[in-house]
């Protein structure tokens, strides 16, 4: 029989009649289906009582309003729960602050998140947020030497004024007594004091000592020598210099007023106290005493 | 703009048909629950598997009752009752044999011997359509038993009518060849 004929669907939905189907098959065959067909007449499955089934259909209805009406409360507390703690989280998570910080003769190496190195030299205190990732920024008090890897603007703020970079190499000093200096060995910085605002490039320095700005240039540095347990300084404040050696050895030292203008240009170590004290004091006529209890005091000749 | 529209839309939708008014779901429930259900079982076998699932449909129809016309009704039913099922029996097997009531007033005036021939003949019928494969079963009973026309069947299986039509002629075959000549 082929598979597309479909008599016996037509004679069923009564498309064609009894005697148009005795024409397609034997009769045999004619009484047969027309007996299933009868049979099948008779036929009922067991009847649903409609009432009961309605009633399922009404309390299933009300379960999913109450379980529904009581869900959506709860899920909108957990969400407000939990935004709420993602902000918090978040928020001690951003302003959360990272903080180096070095005493006497000690240097620290420091590799920020942005992939930025810094080494801090003695006596200095670094501090950055989380929020770094974002906006790089950070505080400084002391000295560093900072190597920044490029990318937005990387910005240094001291109590004194502040240092923005893209991506280079300098050192700052910005120490308790409202020195501030900046050199760049590498690309170019902008350092802004108050109204004054400096743009640095390659082997420039800056220094603001009581207000006053002095620029110079120096060539052939490529980091700065505390870097290799060394100081180096050119024209610097008498003051400046002590108070290196104070934050290097942990020293007292104590020095005539009257000493206040005068210049040092020259390097000292950082690795013996005494040959760092001769290397001032040889050149500018000075002696140098130390007491019991550590203190150095320091004369004219 | 859009958004208005939109709204537009389904305020009208609700103006037509108020599928949410309990009169009017009663009325779809008394038209089609029976249907629903008895397809059920022709095409599961299962008594109360086909009640569960047809009163789960049910509750759907209400829960989406603003974005559906009274004309969806019907086929929406089915449509989710065949969707609830599939889920369903992924979780458990529930086909068994299901059992064919004679109308009781049939054989009120015959003869015992013309009962028992019946009787036998009904057991065999039971197990013909038993072994009928699931898609020839379901269209050949709705046919049969719920009196769906070959279109009506088409239109709530996504079928087409030549589809069901062949599904009637290849059960009716079937069945002829299990129940063996008069």
């Amino acid at each position: 029989m082929e598979n597309n004929d479909t008599y016996l669907s037509d004679w069923l939905g009564n498309k064609i009649t009894d005697d148009q189907l005795k024409q397609l098959i034997s009769n045999n065959d004619f009484l047969a289906f027309q007996k299933i067909k009868n049979s099948l007449e008779n036929f009922t499955v067991e009847d649903a009582s409609l009432a009961e089934n309605y009633e399922v259909i009404q309390s299933k209805i009300q379960t999913i309003k109450y379980q529904k009406s009581k869900i959506i409360p709860l899920w909108k507390f957990a969400s407000i729960a939990a935004s709420f703690l993602i902000f918090i989280a978040s928020y001690f998570y951003f302003t959360k602050e990272n903080t180096f910080e070095t005493t006497f003769g000690q240097k620290q190496n420091i590799t920020l998140l942005d992939n930025s190195e810094v080494i801090i030299n003695a006596k200095s205190k670094l501090v950055y947020s989380n929020f770094f990732k974002f906006n790089r920024c950070l505080t400084l008090s002391g000295e560093a030497f900072f190597k920044v890897q490029k990318g937005s603007n990387f910005t240094v703020i001291t109590k004194q004024g502040k240092v923005e970079v893209l991506g280079t190499k300098f050192n700052v000093i910005a120490d308790e007594n409202n020195y501030f200096e900046v050199m760049c060995y590498e690309g170019k910085v902008r350092v802004t004091l108050g109204k004054n605002k400096v743009v640095l490039t390659h082997g420039e320095s800056v220094r603001f000592n009581n207000n006053q700005m002095e620029n110079w240039a120096e060539e052939n540095v490529e980091k700065p020598l505390w870097i290799n347990f060394e100081s180096s300084f050119k024209n610097a404040p008498i003051q400046q210099v002590f108070e290196k050696i104070k934050n290097q050895y942990g020293v007292e030292i104590d020095f005539p007023k009257d000493m206040k203008e005068t210049k040092f240009t020259g390097t000292i170590t950082h690795k013996n106290l005494e040959t760092a004290l001769q290397s001032v004091c040889i050149p500018l006529h000075l002696n140098y005493q130390k007491t019991d209890s550590g203190k150095i005091i320091i004369q004219n000749e | 703009m859009w958004c208005y529209l939109k709204n537009m839309n389904i305020k009208s939708y609700i103006k037509e048909t108020n599928l949410c008014e309990e009169i009017i779901f009663k009325m779809i429930f008394d038209a089609y629950f029976k249907v629903l259900r008895n397809f059920l079982i022709y095409r599961f076998r299962n008594n109360q598997f086909a009640d569960d699932i047809a009163q789960n449909a049910f509750v759907k129809l209400w829960e989406n009752c603003k974005i559906l016309k009274k004309e969806q009704a019907k086929s929406f039913l089915f449509t989710t009752a065949i969707r609830l099922s599939l889920n369903e029996i992924k979780h458990q097997k529930i086909v068994s044999d299901f059992e064919i009531n004679f109308a009781s007033n049939s054989y009120n005036t015959e003869s015992p011997h013309f009962i028992l021939e019946e009787s036998e003949f009904k057991q065999r019928l039971e197990k013909a359509i038993n072994n009928l494969p699931d898609k020839q079963r379901e269209v050949f009973l709705m046919n049969r038993f719920e009196n769906q026309s070959y279109k009506e069947i088409a239109t709530l299986l996504n079928l087409s009518v030549k589809a069901v039509e062949k599904r009637m002629h290849q059960a009716l075959l079937s069945i002829r060849e299990i129940t063996g000549t008069v």
